[in-house]
């Protein structure tokens, strides 16, 4: 490992310097990095293979929160194994792969990481510019790549990770083998408000009711806050909003945790000063669109790096992008695979099937 | 590609008056795919979609319900207010529309393939019913799964001696966590048949079990669920649903290409024809599974064809229905009252035509309840009764956690004190001082009984005063009788007086 890596034990310090004014003052919202910690603590207890997690110190003071697992029970092979990277979407953390990182890391050393802004790692403020903040997010994925010291990986990301994925991959084409995206965030282009003039669609986009007005009025109101400023502003009732309004995360991970564990672990990622969020605001327009769509730039990707497009069937990402990127790239090295009965949350819907899809691309690295 | 091995089930969320999407969906699915809804296990609904599974499981004619449905939102939008106004009686129409359309026998076909979804209002919880009795059961079930507290009135109504509201409060969208439920939504997120926005926002919640995304156009269609939007919308809305559906099938393969060449009228099916039937459908369903290339190529290029054809017209009985659905207002009375005078002149004399109609309608409708007078108000009384028992029982929950919390602080407070006291007076006092000493552990022994005491509740509270007061009298009697007292005992004194004190203010402030 580099030497230059400074790592803190699981239990070192975490909290974030506290507002030294305000410190008695209760809190209304009943989170705090150590809550989030102790419940990631919970979650990760359930990995079986050797996890080493600790912050990882980038050259600007950022931390980012990384796991790293390895396999001591194989025996090391002649040539070692191309380390996997995963990357996770907005409003997640690393607690999120829990269903995948055991088995992924049977043959290869898998490393996750909470993005910056995310989950446990650092929450500087972001710039409101779209291509500047998605190069904050870029050059925090490379500093961290470069303290941890790792030459190339397989780079997966799921939903804004697959955006910030796709976009690392272009800056440093040499250091991905292999990029795996799942359920992708930001490839389409917002279509134009005037309706295109091919015939049959425009007629029928004609017919469709445009929502009305105060519609309009409600979502540009909307879009001046914070994506999840209202688990934050409903304080002592975000958790109950959490686990009222995604059930489903409950769910996907019934057989790990009966309680509310995922609910919980969601609530503290995203209840604390919003950081990545402001990101994912400026890199995104009018609900959700991305400023600057990928699909228009990944012709940029070298040929030769190969792709795949993992998305989920019932998944409400639209897999059409997927094609295009298909017929925009050469062919041979760019692949879309459609998961059945899996929604956004791909790997934790049909974790066996992700899990047996993602090795053998793997395998198919090295 | 949708598994048909295994039994599967349809459900339909529930969504006000979205409820014309469902007879889209259903119509499509009848049309071009009726194995799929004929040999479904179950069909499940809440709210409106408990409608749309009530009418496609008793054979129902679909343009019939899509009209009665357009007729509904055509009523509430009659008046100043829409459904809000009191002559909208939301509950009376469905009824009414309920008895008149279903046939006869629809609890026989609906027993145990139609799933309910109704919210119990004693605890909340859900329910799903699929016994019914009678006709006259089944309409019930369907009018409790509509009913939205407030929106429809405020009494619920009961089934089977039951009281039920909407379905959607607890689960809208029954079983979707089986593999095997085909979920139809009017908002778009991630269930099987719902629209597609072409959005890409991150953001998805999940009401009841419904995924519904976060977009522009899912916003308008939940304020459109309880205010429903003008006839043409709503046509519009049932084409949607007939084209979402057409897509679910054709990703699927489900696409019933013998289904046109037979020439049996849909809607005429009898039990007895779904043994066969299935059978059909297998043979049919195996020779779509291994086509060549080339024929399967020709079937999507044919289905394609068959999609633009049907996009522009919906199944001709539905159309029809929805088109006079949507035309009927064009009577005499109607283009009168549209007239811009008119419409002014309503407007201004409103605040003085609504207490009015208001008060009329009201007398309307206890004139109604007057049967169900005695039930209802038995059943407020206990909800009454209930309420301030709970009330009650919370309140001195709270209180007596609240006390008995103080006071074992204060008793660790005293053990923690006596422990010094006692090593002392071992090797200082003589045996009488050792004996007071033995007395009080006595009190600090009763006093951890009364602690006890206190958890049945708020009345020990003086006779725990009491025993601290005596804590704090005891060692004072000690040293004013023992000339040889250390400051060891004199400490204790003083220390043991302070806690009665802070006792009796922490007493009266939580009393």
């Amino acid at each position: 490992m580099d030497p230059a890596t400074s790592s803190a034990p699981i239990n070192g310090d975490c909290e974030t310097e506290s507002h030294s004014l305000w410190s008695w003052w209760p809190s209304w919202r009943p989170t705090s990095m150590s809550l989030l910690k102790t419940v990631e603590t919970k979650i990760l207890a359930c990995i079986q293979n050797d996890l080493w997690a600790r912050f990882v110190t980038l050259p600007n003071q950022d931390r980012i929160w990384t796991l790293t697992l390895t396999n001591k029970a194989v025996l090391k092979p002649a040539v070692p194994k191309t380390p996997l990277v995963m990357v996770h979407g907005f409003g997640g953390g690393v607690g999120l792969w829990i269903r995948n990182l055991d088995t992924l890391s049977r043959s290869r050393p898998v490393y996750a990481f909470d993005l910056l802004g995310f989950g446990r790692s650092s929450r500087p403020p972001f710039p409101s510019d779209a291509s500047k903040a998605e190069q904050q997010f870029v050059n925090s994925i490379e500093q961290w790549r470069q303290s941890v010291g790792l030459e190339n990986m397989i780079l997966l990301g799921h939903s804004l990770g697959g955006y910030l994925a796709t976009s690392y991959a272009i800056q440093y084409p040499s250091r991905v083998l292999h990029l795996i995206l799942v359920d992708p965030w930001g490839f389409p282009e917002q279509p134009k408000t005037q309706p295109d003039d091919n015939p049959g669609q425009g007629a029928e986009l004609v017919k469709r009711p445009s929502p009305p007005r105060w519609v309009k009025i409600i979502a540009s109101v909307v879009s001046l806050f914070n994506p999840l400023a209202v688990i934050r502003a409903a304080g002592p009732w975000g958790p109950g909003l959490v686990n009222r309004f995604r059930p489903d995360f409950k769910r996907k991970f019934e057989d790990l945790f009966d309680d509310d564990t995922m609910t919980q672990y969601i609530y503290h990622c995203n209840a604390q000063t919003p950081s990545g969020e402001v990101g994912f605001r400026a890199m995104s327009a009018s609900l959700g669109w991305a400023k600057l769509p990928m699909l228009q730039r990944v012709h940029q990707l070298p040929p030769s790096m190969p792709l795949t497009m993992l998305y989920g069937q019932r998944s409400w990402v639209d897999s059409s992008s997927g094609y295009r990127v298909v017929q925009i790239r050469n062919q041979t090295h760019t692949r879309v695979l459609l998961i059945n009965d899996a929604s956004h949350h791909v790997y934790a819907d049909q974790p066996e099937e992700f899990n047996r899809v993602v090795e053998s691309i793997c395998n198919s690295v090295n | 590609m949708f598994p048909l091995d295994s039994p599967w089930n349809i459900s339909f969320a529930g969504c006000g008056f979205l409820g014309i999407y469902h007879v889209g969906v259903a119509s499509c699915l009848l049309e071009q795919a009726p194995f799929l809804v004929l040999n479904a296990r179950h069909i499940y609904g809440a709210s409106a979609g408990a409608l749309a599974a009530t009418a496609l499981v008793s054979d129902v004619c679909l343009g019939e319900t899509g009209a009665c449905i357009i007729d509904v939102a055509k009523e509430a939008r009659k008046r100043f207010l829409g459904p809000m106004h009191p002559s909208f009686n939301l509950v009376k129409i469905v009824r009414y529309m309920l008895h008149r359309t279903l046939p006869a026998d629809s609890h026989h076909r609906a027993n145990g393939r139609l799933g309910i979804s109704l919210t119990r209002v004693t605890d909340g919880e859900n329910v799903l019913v699929s016994n019914f009795n009678s006709k006259q059961e089944l309409v019930q079930a369907c009018v409790c799964s509509a009913y939205i507290p407030v929106y429809c009135g405020l009494i619920p109504p009961t089934l089977q001696g039951v009281r039920y509201v909407d379905g959607g409060i607890s689960d809208n969208l029954p079983q979707y966590e089986l593999k095997n439920t085909i979920t139809v939504s009017p908002f778009s997120g991630e269930s099987d048949i719902c629209p597609r926005d072409t959005s890409t926002n991150i953001h998805e919640l999940r009401f009841t079990n419904t995924s519904i995304q976060f977009t522009l156009t899912n916003l308008y269609r939940v304020s459109r669920a309880l205010f429903p939007p003008d006839p043409m919308t709503m046509k519009a809305m049932c084409k949607q649903g007939y084209k979402d559906a057409l897509r679910f099938l054709k990703k699927n393969g489900l696409l019933d290409f013998n289904g046109p060449l037979r020439d049996r009228p849909l809607l005429a099916h009898e039990n007895e024809d779904y043994n066969d039937d299935e059978e059909e459908e297998n043979k049919s369903i195996e020779e779509e599974e291994s086509p060549h290339k080339e024929e399967r190529e020709e079937m999507v290029r044919s289905i394609s064809s068959l999609e633009e054809h049907i996009i522009e017209h919906l199944p001709p009985i539905l159309h029809k229905a929805l088109v006079e659905a949507c035309m009927e207002r064009r009577s005499l009375v109607q283009s009168l009252s549209n007239l811009l005078p008119v419409r002014v002149a309503s407007t201004i004399m409103l605040p003085y035509t609504l207490p009015l109609e208001s008060a009329m309608f009201f007398t309307l409708r206890l004139l109604e309840w007057l049967p169900d007078v005695q039930e209802d108000v038995v059943w407020i009384r206990e909800q009454i009764l209930r309420i301030v028992q709970r009330i009650l029982q919370q309140a001195s929950r709270s209180i007596s956690q609240h006390v008995s919390a103080r006071f074992s602080y204060q008793l660790e407070l005293h053990h923690y004190q006596s422990l010094p006291y006692q090593l002392s007076s071992t090797n200082l006092f003589p045996s009488w001082v050792k004996e007071r000493s033995s007395s009080v552990q006595d009190i600090f022994s009763r006093l951890n009984q009364y602690k006890r005491h206190l958890m049945s509740g708020i009345l020990c509270i003086n006779m725990d005063l009491q025993g601290s007061f005596e804590t704090g009298q005891m060692p004072q009697n000690n040293s004013s009788l023992s000339i040889l007292s250390t400051e060891g005992l004199t400490f204790e004194t003083g220390c043991a007086n302070i806690p009665p004190a802070a006792d009796c203010s922490d007493a009266t402030s939580s009393s």
